[in-house]
């Protein structure tokens, strides 16, 4: 699941920028939301405030009054005209202002004698009870409001004594004021609407100063700092947020510049050497103003110099690559993997530019021998040899592949078989001049070839032309023949090298399925007595319920390089053979190995591990001596081996292959197996019959043990006898015969189902 | 005539031991009070009255009261009512007065019997300013036998500014008759405006030097003067006036008419001295 997903350095920016926003919009609000709450709570308490100063000031004023009273109460004028009143108005009128009882005109005084009875009525628009109020204790304070006419006054009645001890009482004095003018003018209303203040009093209403308070009515004043407060936060908020948002925009523009373009344009060099594109200019880049993106964009334009330094290296060592991907290293001419891929580019071609196609397959004449006679590096160099031949016959667009060791091959595009003809006979000419005897090759060194065709209106044939040629080139490698064939037109045998074909296959398939691969048994006769000595074992293949001999499979074998392979093929079987019990106690074998084998490590394991049958089947390997054996060294100490473990070396086909005395005098041999050609000539009377003749002699007398192979006739048998030649094999004696066959052989005889041993 | 004595209890002092508040009513509903002190035994007993319009607490009298019961005098000090229940502090000279010399003799005999009754058979009248001036007009009726002596200290007339007394006496007098009561406000003594009735000024008024000077030399007891040469209330030539008269009198240089300062010291000595020179006479 992809959980992770990348942005770009724009959209971090941007989200930045925006949760920067968010978060001074948070935190604006939170301010703007603390703020209310804040002039919430200053109104509260304001509100509280003003409440506190107004009870403050109703108790200031009613304390100044009762200080007032208090200061009546013990003024002796005041005593004075409760006794004598016949001056009270002047005391009251002019005595308490003169005197600074009262400072104030708007507040009056009046005084009643201990009956509460008002000494003199007062003056014209004067409101003054002229009695106290029933109820007013006497010898207490007593206070009220009342609203007259409109007027809430403030009355505050207190006793007056005759002395200090407030024994004798004198009478009552009396205090009116105003009483909203008096509590508005104290000047201490600083949190208080004073034009709120308002006392709900009906007309008439006498209420006691303790409920005052629950029936003030009074809102609180506007807090100026308050106000200012909230205009300066606001106003702060206001400039904070446009000024973070002026600088989240300059400072975006600011990143974008600085930042996201030159990353930006870091990221599209990157991208584009990403995919191999390099900026045509890259020092024209602009440079950067962020140091460290300078030192990358630096660092990078140097590493992009390096890459397309190293780029235009590498395209040089791809084509390289693949030049050499597609030549062969030896020859220099175009190798199997070109061959495979030009073959399929130019067949899809074909289908839309039909044109008549030849294919020419090349193949070495009697290479192999020349690489195992002359050695490897002679190979090489009589291969580049042709390889340079064929390139100079071809034409100018045809391109040579070399297909397999000494096998090239061409396709001719727009030809005709007559033109492929002559290409052929060019390339063999060249061939033919081509100074191979430089190198010291003394054999003729020829060039087969097959070629194949197919015209423009037959191209879904074009597919077999591979198979064709190489029908052809077998054609071709027929004896007699140019050596050139054209198929279809050179291969009346077309039948037969379709069964060669078939052979062909039929070893593939044999080499991967064990048990295709049918050992026969010929006996090999003891001389004189001709009694059966051991059995030569050798291979068939079973294919389709035909047995296919060697003769059929084994040039395939060896042009193919399948010795190894097919050799471990026959040593399984013949383990199995041995395994068995089929053949009796006694019966040695014989079994033959390419001299490519021998020098190889699994093979020799598998032949210890065959050794275990030595002690009831006495086992003889036969080294092919047409083979040329290059591993001298090796080979000789791979057989050493194998006699420890009582293996007896033959020399097969002696008389046929390559250096067959240097082959006796270097390798540990204990038979000699003479070839039917030598054989042959013994039957003759003539001066090879006596060499051959001699040479047997010869070999028999330096204690080589001789086989005759191939012998067929009476006339021949009788002279390998006299020749004192110890073994002797071939169709007169006894043909080939599976183990099935021989096993019922033995069973026939019974008893006398023994081997010579 | 009942009295309230109330005993302040000071431990600080031994004098302050035998002070007491004594109150008698004067007239119905005028009770006055005065500092009682009781000294030695075999000492007369000094009556000390306060100055126009001021009360015993007057720093004067104060001083000279402590310094006489500190030398053993029994002093009575009262505050003359001025017709004001319990009068405590001085009278504002605007305030209605409605008082008169006659009430303050009144009282002062009072005072005396006051003494007389609590046992003392010797008593100096001692006056300060204007309280020289109602002791001498209670002299000049007839004193208590009690009364031995007479120490009038800064003793000054009646005093009424500008105006003519003989006329204002002649329009007094007709207010009197006709009864007319409406106040009169007339300086007196250090009073610009004195609100008074007719009676109660025209009371005042009639003591001028000359009823002054006669009085002292009628004063039925021994009369000795204590003034001050720098005394700017009184007229001028009213010391030269005295000594015409060859009343006793002691003049202490550089005091004023209140003679605070060092000089109360000057007062005490002189008050003391002439104190010293009076006969005792045993208490009942």
């Amino acid at each position: 699941m992809k959980w992770f997903t990348s942005f770009s350095i724009k959209q971090v920016a941007l989200a930045f920028i925006a949760g920067l926003l968010v978060l001074v919009s948070l935190v604006g609000s939170f301010a703007a939301y603390q703020t209310q709450a804040v002039t919430h709570s200053m109104t509260l308490q304001n509100e509280n405030a003003a409440q506190s100063e107004l009870a403050a000031a109703v108790q200031r004023l009613l304390s100044q009054t009762e200080d007032q009273s208090v200061k009546l109460a013990s003024w002796d004028e005041t005593r004075q005209q409760l006794v004598l009143p016949e001056y009270y108005t002047y005391w009251r009128d002019q005595r308490v202002y003169e005197s600074g009882m009262l400072n104030n005109r708007h507040v009056r005084a009046a005084l009643y004698d201990p009956s509460g009875m008002l000494l003199e009525p007062s003056p014209a628009g004067i409101s003054i009870p002229a009695r106290l109020p029933a109820g007013t204790p006497p010898h207490q304070n007593a206070s009220w409001l009342i609203d007259d006419a409109g007027t809430v006054a403030l009355y505050y009645a207190f006793p007056v004594y005759s002395d200090e001890q407030r024994q004798s009482l004198l009478g009552h004095g009396l205090i009116r004021l105003d009483f909203m003018p008096a509590l508005l003018r104290q000047d201490a209303l600083h949190f208080t609407d004073i034009a709120s203040v308002g006392l709900a009093l009906k007309l008439g209403e006498t209420l006691a100063t303790s409920d005052l308070f629950s029936r003030l009515s009074f809102s609180a004043r506007p807090n100026p700092d308050q106000l200012r407060f909230q205009t300066i936060l606001s106003r702060t908020l206001l400039v904070l947020f446009v000024l973070l948002a002026a600088m989240a925009v300059l400072g975006f523009m600011a990143y974008n510049r600085l930042l996201v373009r030159p990353l930006g344009c870091l990221s599209q060099v990157i991208d584009a050497m990403q995919h191999g594109r390099f900026s045509p200019n890259p020092s024209r880049s602009q440079s950067m103003r962020i140091r460290e993106l300078e030192n990358i964009r630096r660092s990078l334009y140097d590493y992009q110099l390096q890459l397309r330094e190293l780029h235009g290296s590498m395209e040089h060592q791809n084509r390289e690559f693949h030049t050499q991907a597609r030549q062969d290293t030896l020859t220099g001419c175009h190798n199997r993997r070109a061959y495979e891929e030009d073959w399929e580019r130019f067949r899809q071609e074909l289908k839309t530019a039909p044109q008549g196609v030849a294919f020419l397959l090349f193949d070495c004449d009697r290479f192999k021998t020349i690489n195992d006679t002359y050695g490897h590096a002679k190979g090489d160099r009589v291969l580049s040899i042709i390889a340079d031949a064929l390139v100079m016959a071809l034409r100018a667009n045809d391109r040579l592949y070399r297909i397999g060791g000494d096998e090239f091959a061409t396709f001719l595009s727009r030809t005709t078989p007559a033109q492929a003809k002559q290409v052929a006979q060019r390339c063999q000419s060249l061939i033919d001049a081509a100074g191979f005897a430089d190198l010291g090759i003394v054999e003729p060194v020829g060039l087969s070839i097959g070629i194949a065709f197919c015209a423009a209106d037959q191209l879904e044939q074009v597919d077999e032309l591979p198979k064709q040629a190489d029908i052809a080139m077998y054609t071709a490698k027929q004896p007699g023949r140019t050596r050139i064939a054209l198929y279809g037109e050179d291969t009346e045998r077309a039948s037969q090298t379709l069964v060669a074909s078939r052979e062909t296959s039929a070893l593939f398939q044999a080499l991967a399925s064990p048990g295709m691969i049918e050992m026969h048994y010929q006996a090999i006769h003891a001389l004189p007595g001709r009694q059966v000595d051991y059995y030569e074992a050798l291979a068939r293949i079973r294919y389709h319920g035909k047995l296919i001999l060697p003769e059929a499979f084994l040039p395939v074998v060896s042009s193919r390089r399948l010795e190894t392979e097919f050799d471990l093929a026959v040593l399984n079987q013949v383990d199995a053979d041995l395994s068995s019990g089929q053949l009796p106690t006694g019966c040695g074998l014989s079994i033959n190995l390419s001299a490519q084998s021998i020098s190889r490590p699994e093979v020799v394991s598998q032949l210890l591990e065959l050794s275990r049958h030595n002690a009831r089947h006495p086992l003889m390997l036969e080294i092919t001596e047409t083979s040329l054996i290059t591993q001298m060294v090796e080979v000789r100490t791979y057989l050493d081996l194998l006699r420890t473990v009582n293996y007896r070396i033959a020399m097969d086909d002696f008389g046929t292959g390559y250096s067959p005395l240097r082959y006796l005098v270097d390798l540990p041999v204990d038979v000699v197996k003479f070839d039917i050609s030598l054989v042959n000539k013994l039957g003759q009377d003539n001066r090879a019959g006596q060499v051959v003749a001699d040479f047997a002699r010869m070999m028999s007398g330096v204690g080589y043990s001789l086989v005759a192979e191939g012998v067929e006739t009476e006339a021949v048998l009788r002279k390998v006898e006299s020749l004192g030649i110890a073994h002797a094999q071939g169709y007169l004696l006894g043909r080939p015969i599976p183990l099935s066959e021989l096993a019922a052989s033995f069973a026939a005889e019974g008893a006398k189902a023994t081997c010579n041993t | 005539m009942r009295i309230y004595l109330f005993c302040l209890l000071i431990s600080v002092f031994p004098a302050a031991a035998h002070a007491v508040i004594a109150q008698q009513e004067m007239r119905p509903g005028i009770p006055a009070n005065a500092d009682y002190l009781i000294g030695e035994p075999g000492k007369p007993a000094v009556l000390l009255l306060h100055g126009f319009l001021q009360t015993r607490d007057f720093p004067t009298v104060a001083t000279l009261t402590r310094g006489l019961q500190d030398a053993g005098y029994t002093v009575l000090a009262p505050t003359l009512s001025l017709n004001i229940p319990n009068r405590a502090q001085s009278l504002a000279c605007e305030a209605v007065h409605r008082h008169s010399l006659d009430d303050d003799v009144a009282e002062i005999g009072y005072w005396v019997g006051w003494l007389k009754s609590h046992g003392h058979r010797s008593i100096v009248l001692v006056g300060h300013s204007f309280g020289s001036l109602q002791l001498l007009a209670y002299l000049s009726l007839k004193p208590d036998a009690a009364v031995k002596a007479y120490i009038g200290t800064s003793l000054i007339e009646a005093q009424i500014g500008t105006t003519a007394r003989a006329a204002l006496i002649a329009q007094l007098e007709d207010r009197v008759l006709g009864k007319q009561r409406a106040l009169v406000n007339q300086p007196l003594s250090f009073c610009r405006k004195y609100p008074s009735t007719p009676e109660g000024l025209l009371s005042y008024v009639r003591w001028d030097q000359a009823r002054l000077l006669a009085a002292l030399r009628q004063s039925p007891v021994s009369v000795k003067l204590i003034m001050g040469d720098q005394d700017n209330v009184m007229k001028r030539g009213w010391l030269k006036a005295l000594a015409l008269v060859q009343v006793p009198m002691v003049i202490v240089n550089g005091a004023n008419h209140f003679m605070d300062g060092a000089h109360e010291f000057d007062l005490l000595e002189h008050t003391l001295k002439s104190l010293d020179t009076i006969q005792p006479v045993p208490s009942r």
